[in-house]
């Protein structure tokens, strides 16, 4: 005999009510678990995939910057246009290595969005040097063909050479190229000859935005800030949207942080309760106890080790559950969050899963802590005599 | 014959409210080394008070407790416990056997608290004693009243104290098994230990070398 398995025995004689406490453990730490994971891994995604866009300045029309850079990555459509002067002017800034143009569009067919980037093939793919493409690429004076991303012919099951209905007049347009996986939103875009998009959604000599990658990278705001010099041109740097995204992000997390810390304050209290109604009911136990020889340190010890199992058997649950459940919980957290990043958000790293297990070591500790002095300083043989005088 | 203990002018007081309860006053008396002594006492006379004091589970507000040449009265709480282990085995009236563990861990939890392991066969042997080696691994709810009250002397009898402190200790029981329990405590005080009975039982009175009666809070005869 020794404490633990008299505690584990203690535990088990009440199954149902402690189980419901390690039910709630397991939630809280479920929550904390799953919110730690997904801030790492939002940042991380986030910064690859700014990183994949190979672009280090986005130059916008003025007027809408923040939302034209969410939906240059995201995808979309914004109602102001930049116009092939302005590129020419882009190029001939100082610093400026590439200065691509893009024309973004939306089209609805089968009510899902289709987001088209009008490209420059030859640019893009010197900004993307990454990109494998199945198939071939186009030359800017094509008309009728597309390069799609990979997700897209997965998803709608299109090989090199099927035709589709595209653009809003359903002109038919073959697919010459197939974008090797890239992990990023690239996967989800149709990409077709700027003069072709510009055509088929009637915005002859427009473009919704330049990309432009710089000769040194320690000068992005420098080149930045010549570039605003261009009347229409507003300026966007990566680290920007990055900031931008993050700051959005960062108030959803605060309204969960908050949500989770009243979740475990409700827990603390409730664990605390179920543990000193458990000690009041022990009373004579205790008092027997400590006739047979036990300490008031003892007694202490034992309704400890009864918190630390509760908790720590709802931190494992809790960490296990969230681990299995990822994928779900990702997808709860991406219908809340303003902007999610593709890629995997939420990450089973080792060093969250010990922190989570040493937090719930710690809530066992200050929710066991009071019921344990409480029960250590009974004056037991009234208790066990008002039983039968 | 040395003294097994020895209270000299115990008073024992509890306030409550603005109130000074006398639970206790000018309680004299020596009980020695293998006697076996009643307590007797209608409700509200004492006995709970002077139970608890006898098992060095609370101290007094004047006078003396001598347990086995050690006073007692204002010992630390941590030497207090050791007294309390090496000295004294309590039985209680309700048994108070921890329902999810069998009746031989039930005799050994004692030895958990004093961080001893069962030895040379220790539990066995009590086990006979108390004449449950056929129910070593029974639950108690598996066991008759009078089996649990022979898991609890059984019990209280694993750390080898001097001192055995029953509280009613048939109590509970019908008559016929009252008696089963008698002879059993009437065996272990042959044995050579000191037992001190508290109860309203006359039958079990009687059987003891002295009978102290507490009235008020004071030694009545």
């Amino acid at each position: 005999m020794n404490f633990i398995k008299l505690a584990i025995k203690n535990l088990m004689r009440r199954k149902m009510r402690t189980m419901l406490t390690v039910f709630g453990v397991a939630i809280a730490v479920a929550a904390l678990f799953s919110l730690s994971s997904f801030k790492d891994g939002y940042e991380k995604q986030l910064t690859k995939e700014l990183d994949n866009m190979g672009i280090h300045i986005l130059a916008v029309p003025k007027g809408c910057p923040y939302e034209a850079a969410s939906l240059i990555i995201h995808g979309g459509v914004i109602p102001k246009y930049l116009s092939l002067a302005d590129l020419e002017q882009v190029k001939t800034m100082q610093g400026v290595d590439l200065a691509t143009p893009m024309l973004l569009q939306q089209f609805y067919k089968d009510e899902t969005p289709h987001i088209v980037y009008g490209i420059n093939a030859a640019d893009m793919q010197k900004l993307k040097s990454w990109w494998k493409v199945e198939g071939r690429f186009f030359s800017d004076d094509e008309d009728h063909v597309m390069v799609i991303g990979k997700n897209i012919a997965e998803k709608k099951n299109l090989q090199i050479g099927s035709t589709m209905p595209f653009g809003p007049n359903k002109e038919p347009f073959t697919i010459v190229g197939i974008l090797d996986r890239t992990g990023g939103q690239d996967d989800e875009f149709h990409f077709l000859p700027l003069a072709a998009a510009q055509r088929v959604f009637d915005k002859d000599g427009l473009i919704t935005t330049i990309a432009i990658r710089v000769k040194d990278i320690t000068k992005i705001s420098q080149v930045g800030q010549t570039l605003e010099t261009i009347p229409d041109v507003q300026v966007v740097t990566m680290s920007q949207i990055m900031g931008t995204i993050l700051n959005l992000v960062g108030s959803a997390q605060t309204l969960l942080i908050s949500v989770i810390i009243v979740a475990i304050i409700i827990c603390a209290v409730g664990i605390i309760n179920t543990l000193l109604m458990s000690v009041n009911e022990r009373i004579r136990e205790f008092g027997m106890m400590k006739a047979l020889g036990a300490s008031g340190v003892d007694i202490g010890k034992l309704v400890l080790i009864e918190t630390l199992f509760i908790t720590i058997s709802g931190g494992i649950l809790g960490a296990a559950t969230s681990i299995i459940a990822s994928s779900l919980i990702e997808g709860f957290v991406r219908g809340i969050i303003p902007y999610a990043p593709s890629g995997q958000l939420i990450s089973s790293d080792p060093q969250l899963i010990l922190l989570c297990l040493a937090f719930s070591v710690v809530i066992g500790i200050i929710c066991g802590i009071y019921p344990a002095l409480r029960s250590a300083r009974l004056t037991p043989i009234g208790a066990i005599r008002s039983s039968y005088e | 014959m040395k003294d097994a203990i020895v209270i000299n002018e115990l008073a024992k007081e509890y306030v409550r409210g603005s109130e000074t309860i006398h639970a206790l006053q000018n309680v004299n008396f020596t009980i020695q080394q293998g006697e076996f002594v009643a307590i007797v006492g209608p409700s509200g006379s004492g006995k709970t008070t002077l139970l608890n004091l006898l098992g060095c589970l609370d101290r007094p507000s004047r006078g003396t407790i001598t347990v086995n040449g050690i006073n007692v009265s204002d010992l630390p709480e941590g030497k207090m416990v050791k007294v309390r282990r090496q000295n004294i085995g309590f039985i209680f009236q309700s048994f108070f056997l921890l329902p999810t563990l069998t009746v031989r861990e039930n005799i050994e939890l004692p030895l958990m608290f004093s961080h001893r392991k069962d030895g040379n066969g220790k539990i066995d042997s009590i086990l006979n004693t108390v004449g449950l080696e056929k129910r070593a691994d029974h639950l108690p709810h598996q066991l008759s009243g009078g089996e649990m009250q022979r898991v609890a002397i059984g019990r209280a009898l694993i750390n080898e104290p001097k001192i055995i402190l029953a509280d009613e200790p048939t109590g509970n029981l019908d008559s016929a098994t009252a008696q089963r329990i008698y002879d059993l405590l009437d065996s272990l005080h042959k044995q050579g230990l000191t037992l001190i009975v508290v109860t309203h039982n006359m039958d079990l009175a009687q059987m003891a070398h002295r009978v102290i009666k507490l009235k008020d809070g004071e030694i009545a005869g």
